[in-house]
């Protein structure tokens, strides 16, 4: 049962913290809930049908097609977290300002696609890790005592990671707007490096990329498999021992973010010097 | 006609560069086998900072999934079927692995020698 515990957490946690991040920025900006529930039932039916489908999608592309759907499905999650944090980089006033007046914000919202977008993050992140549950309680299908077992402990494992995922949500929804978007913006480029990581890690598994030794090993300060490297993994995508390629990947995730910030903080520099200027002036 | 022969070619050997490595003809092969929950070998030998393909077949009805911190892998391998991994190049150590489906029986070292 602690075995299903731990599996079961693990793979939720990820998908239950992500849940977490874009309901609060939901909240934090007034917009309606509604796709989390989409993203559930999505999530929940297409994990499902990957573990069903799970024989013929290993052997598919030549026994790659497992890594190949985890790569997409990872670089799809990445680029909704990019295009979130680029969004509210840019139009984050926006949306506060349009929170009172009701249609101009539904047309933002439409216009910038940002519910399909949530619902995308969220589902597919819940397939991909929700389908290996399915397939692990689908290995006791023969021993309805283990089975037995085995549920108990999936239960207890989701509820721990939605219980971390709630905590999560109270904390970032208490924050005071000014606070909660740097750190909005902080975790979303966290987490699209990590998933960049992650499609790295899936190409090098098949030989499609060619692996180096790993650049760095830190895993004598947090191993992946201590609670802290489960928990780095699920929020950074941390890698005690990364290869050169996986930093490669991620550096060219994080950089639109951070590229467009820095551009953003010079611009914003310029004007203060002009306004302080045309104060002198005056 | 002599232009496009050359930017055939050119497109040929670009597509070769980037398919090259699918080809693998020349990596090293081991096999390990899942049999009742248990991975045989249990102890496999590979050479040092060499390109390896793994080849796990898993003999049991049930999935069981392939995991190792220590070579950053992870694969799930359903009932029957098999499962192809590349590893390395890996400096001379031991690196574990196990079935996370069933940890307490599932496990298993990778010896890299020189």
């Amino acid at each position: 049962m602690v075995d299903a515990v731990l599996l079961v957490l693990r793979e939720v946690l990820e998908a239950a913290l992500m849940l977490s991040l874009l309901l609060a920025l939901s909240r934090q900006y007034q917009l309606p809930l509604t796709w989390s529930l989409w993203a559930l039932l999505l999530g929940v039916a297409g994990s499902w049908l990957l573990a069903d489908k799970a024989y013929e999608i290993s052997e598919a592309l030549e026994g790659t097609g497992q890594e190949i759907l985890n790569a997409a499905l990872y670089a799809l999650v990445a680029l909704g977290f990019i295009y979130l944090a680029i969004l509210f980089l840019i139009k984050a006033p926006a949306f506060l300002m349009n929170a009172s007046a009701q249609t101009d914000s539904r047309a933002l919202l439409r216009a910038v696609l940002l519910q399909p977008v949530l619902v995308a993050i969220v589902s597919l992140s819940l397939m991909r890790e929700g389908s290996e549950i399915w397939i692990y309680l689908s290995s006791f299908q023969q021993q309805p005592d283990a089975l037995a077992s085995a549920l108990i402990g999936a239960v207890i494992g989701t509820g721990i990671g939605m219980s971390l995922g709630a905590i999560t949500y109270y904390v970032l929804i208490f924050m005071r707007p000014r606070f909660f978007l740097p750190t909005f913006l902080i975790v979303s480029t966290l987490l699209a490096g990590g998933l960049a990581m992650q499609i790295a890690k899936a190409l090098l598994q098949i030989g499609m990329l060619d692996s180096a030794g790993p650049v760095w090993d830190s895993s004598f300060l947090v191993a992946e498999q201590t609670w802290l490297g489960e928990l780095l993994y699920a929020l950074l995508g941390y890698d005690a021992q990364p290869t050169p390629i996986q930093l490669v990947f991620y550096a060219a995730a994080i950089a639109p973010i951070l590229l467009l910030a820095l551009w953003l903080g010079v611009q914003k520099m310029r004007l203060g010097v002009q306004n302080m200027r045309n104060k002198k002036n005056a | 006609m002599k232009k496009i022969i050359s930017r055939l070619g050119i497109m040929v050997g670009l597509a070769s560069a980037f398919i090259s490595p699918l080809l693998q003809a020349e990596v090293p092969t081991f096999t390990i086998e899942i049999r009742g929950h248990l991975f045989y070998p249990s102890e496999l030998v590979v050479p040092a900072n060499t390109k390896i393909k793994l080849l796990v077949l898993n003999k049991d009805p049930t999935p069981e999934e392939f995991e190792s911190y220590e070579l950053n892998r992870e694969k799930v391998i359903m009932g029957g079927a098999r499962a192809t991994i590349f590893i390395g190049p890996l400096k001379p150590g031991t690196y574990p692995f196990f079935g996370e489906f069933n940890p307490k029986t599932a496990q298993g070292i990778i010896r890299v020698e020189q």
